[in-house]
């Protein structure tokens, strides 16, 4: 047995995780009903053979918005993720080169000053400015990841760049962006994929709560947070509504917190070593 | 420790997230202490708070729940049946060209002991027509040609032209009687003629009124009120259940009825507002503007399923834009029944055979944002995608009702009688129509009224032929009270909680 699946974080988070993703690929081909289908006299109904968790507050099937909501919340994570990936890293990476001189100095205070910010309270500005919907959200809860990564990139960055090899690639001739690319990229891709499964468990957290405020994903897009919300004025009558969508979230997060713990020890050479 | 906590922080945040869901099994478990309840007083809870305590300064029915008929009166009142009544006037006699109103005032006092005259009746509505007033329905007194005080207890109004629904307006909380001396406070402290005076108001909370012993009327049962005010739907129902409230005058939280009426010491009445709900559609605006594309629309929306989903079934489904209230209320829903194939007929007929996309601009109660969510399904049914934008009050008004930004939206008309709406003109949903402006007009001179009626009949036949809007339901109005309580307003013909009439028994 490979010895990654024997450690307990990375190995209960895949699995977690692999029931997610089953759940969001599933949900691209079947789903028992369609989950915008409305049958309003049959509301609000309790787990049955027909509905297996039952209905919600318009009829629709609490199963099939759960495994379309699933496939909402990866995608939210992904891009948010990408958004914060893509131009963090390369805001970092910047930074690192030119350690000490003006654009660092530019890139990082002004990142400081994105991350000085609450994120979800920032976020919900923006959605008031620029209006609600699931498109701004992810734009902004991937704003907040900037910061994130560039730091860790910039840090990561100045670790390998004083390493001999990078030295001699430069005097070999390699330009500045082919050193980058070549070799400091590969060498803090690790760290940044443990950060990035921490962000991704943020970024769905963030979504499901903005959602819940009612500014994230719009109806009739089946999203976690905002059937919490529904669910919220039905809790006495049908507290299946708000347990289902709330477990979910629960059990996403916890997947990628425990993935990214994984990571984090296994991609540490420490660690490879004993 | 480093992995523990990193992974403790985003754990706790779902648990957070959870937490509704903790908290019903929390509600399902807690037992209800039952209040031993003194017979005098009352905790009467309501979801609005008034801005302000003057029914002359703002049109918010929060204002009238709380001043009409208690704090404040006019010389003459509706009923709960919607009838108008004596109030400060003892009786009243009109000419026999209906031009001069003669009202004779009955013997009552403001709280601060000053006699009521007619000297006060006629400043107060002078003042409520002065260019500078914020009086929310000036139409009442701009009839008026002039106010004579013959005596102190007789106020002569002559009207400028026969008006058929003076006397109603009359009625309303715009047509409060206040006395000169106390007017600058009326915002905050008012000082009325009503059987409860002002006491205190904890703003965001509560406000206490005490009878007032040198009212008019027979001695009122309840010596001191409490009003609260709960606007989260589902506080008001633990407000109820843990007996905080003995009353809510409209619960917002209508999924909760079912497990309110199930409990042995709470009363619930549904009753109905004057609220028409409707899918207010822009007709100023290409495709709307053609009649074959809203009726087709109007054939895709079931209103029953909407009164279903939207308020639990409580409302009542209404055809045009009147309330089943009113005498000449006609029933128009059988009017345009439901029929897929012949609305996407009709799309197709306009030049949409594949439908189109449009907006639904929601403002935030909650009947709004369901009836959207329902209403944007049914007209995905004949290819019309809706995306639905939530939008608060402030961006709504100014959006929506004044700019008449927008496609559609969902909104509730909540004023008695408010079918002249469609014989402005600029108003927002844009709607033009020389019938019915003619028709409304007999509504204010009809001198029979049978032939009063039959002109808002006409109104109602031509608004729901040209179907206008999408015509829903009225809002339903919720009322649950602990058991005992008697005399509360099943039915709101205006938004009020007369509490003379309250007694325990």
């Amino acid at each position: 047995m490979n010895p990654a699946w024997r450690h307990p974080s990375f190995g209960a988070g895949a699995v977690l995780m692999a029931l997610v993703i089953g759940a969001a690929l599933l949900s691209l081909v079947w789903t028992p009903h369609d989950p915008a289908a409305m049958r309003i006299m049959a509301r609000l109904k309790p787990p049955s053979a027909e509905h297996w968790l039952g209905t919600d507050q318009f009829g629709r099937d609490i199963v099939s918005m759960v495994l379309v909501g699933a496939r909402n919340a990866l995608l939210v994570g992904l891009v948010a993720v990408g958004i914060g990936l893509v131009f963090g890293v390369a805001l970092g990476m910047l930074a690192a080169l030119y350690r000490g001189r003006f654009i660092d100095e530019a890139v990082m205070r002004a990142l400081d000053f994105v991350f000085a910010f609450p994120a979800v309270l920032t976020a919900i500005l923006i959605l008031t400015w620029f209006g609600p919907g699931l498109v701004n959200a992810v734009i902004a809860i991937g704003i907040f990841n900037i910061p994130v990564f560039a730091r860790q990139a910039r840090a990561a960055t100045l670790q390998v760049v004083a390493q001999d090899y990078i030295r001699a690639a430069r005097l070999a001739g390699l330009s500045r962006p082919a050193v980058m690319i070549r070799h400091i990229l590969p060498n803090i891709t690790g760290l940044m994929i443990v950060q990035g499964s921490t962000q991704f468990a943020f970024a769905i957290l963030a979504e499901a709560s903005l959602s819940y405020l009612g500014i994230g994903t719009q109806p009739p897009n089946p999203s976690w947070g905002r059937m919490l919300n529904d669910a919220q004025t039905y809790l006495a009558t049908a507290p299946h509504l708000a347990i289902v969508p709330g477990l979910a979230i629960a059990i996403t997060v916890l997947a990628f917190n425990l993935l990214g713990d994984g990571l984090r020890d296994l991609l540490d050479p420490r660690m490879k070593e004993r | 420790m480093k992995p523990i906590r990193r992974l403790a922080a985003p754990a706790f945040m779902a648990l957070g997230l959870l937490a509704p869901a903790l908290a019903a099994l929390g509600l399902a478990l807690s037992g209800f202490p039952a209040a031993a309840q003194p017979r005098d007083t009352l905790v009467l809870c309501q979801t609005l708070e008034p801005p302000i305590l003057d029914p002359s300064g703002g049109a918010a029915a929060a204002i009238r729940e709380v001043t009409y008929g208690n704090i404040f009166e006019g010389l003459v009142a509706y009923d709960r049946d919607g009838k108008v009544v004596p109030a400060l006037a003892r009786e009243w006699s009109t000419s026999a060209d209906g031009l001069v109103w003669q009202f004779r005032l009955r013997p009552a006092q403001f709280h601060d002991g000053s006699p009521v005259t007619a000297a006060d009746v006629k400043f107060s509505f002078e003042r409520a027509v002065a260019p500078d007033s914020k009086n929310a329905q000036k139409w009442i007194f701009e009839p008026i040609a002039g106010i004579a005080t013959p005596a102190p207890d007789l106020v002569e109004i002559t009207l400028k032209s026969f008006t058929a629904d003076f006397l109603e307006g009359l009625a309303m909380g715009d047509a409060t009687v206040f006395s000169a001396a106390t007017i600058g406070k009326a915002a905050t402290e008012p000082v009325g003629t009503g059987p409860y005076r002002f006491v205190r108001w904890q703003r965001g909370d509560r406000l206490l009124l005490e009878r007032h012993d040198g009212w008019w009327g027979a001695k009122p049962a309840l010596k001191s009120v409490t009003f609260r005010f709960i606007s989260d739907p589902q506080a008001q129902v633990s407000a109820l259940l843990a007996g905080d409230c003995d009353a809510h005058t409209n619960l917002g939280a209508h999924e909760a009825v079912a497990q309110l009426r199930a409990d042995p010491r709470l009363a619930v009445t549904i009753g109905r507002t004057e609220g028409e709900t409707i899918v207010a559609i822009n007709n100023a605006k290409v495709p709307f503007s053609d009649l074959r594309v809203r009726q087709a629309m109007a054939m895709a929306v079931d209103r029953r399923l909407v009164n279903e989903g939207a308020v639990s079934g409580l409302g009542t489904p209404i055809g045009s834009h009147f309330s089943p209230n009113h005498p000449a209320y006609l029933d128009l829903t059988a009017e345009r029944p439901v029929d897929l194939a012949k609305a996407r007929a009709l799309l197709a007929a306009a030049g949409y055979p594949n439908g189109f996309a449009t907006t639904l601009r929601l403002p935030p109660p909650a009947y709004a944002r369901r009836s959207g969510e329902i209403v944007a399904a049914m007209l995905g049914q004949i290819g019309i995608r809706a995306t639905i934008e939530p939008l608060e009050w402030p961006q709504w008004l100014e959006r929506v009702f004044r700019n008449k930004d927008f496609d559609m939206t969902i909104v509730a008309h909540v004023e008695p009688l408010d079918v002249n709406i469609y014989a402005r003109d600029n108003y927002y949903f844009g709607y033009q129509s020389p019938e019915v402006k003619q028709a409304y007009g007999l509504t204010k001179t009809a001198r029979s009224e049978a032939e009063r009626r039959e002109a808002f009949r006409k109104i109602q036949r031509q608004i729901t032929g040209d179907q206008v809007n999408l015509f829903l339901f009225m809002l339903p109005k919720i009322t649950v009270a602990r058991k005992g309580l008697t005399g509360l307003w099943p039915n709101w013909p205006v938004p009020a909680n007369p509490l003379a009439e309250l007694r325990w028994e």
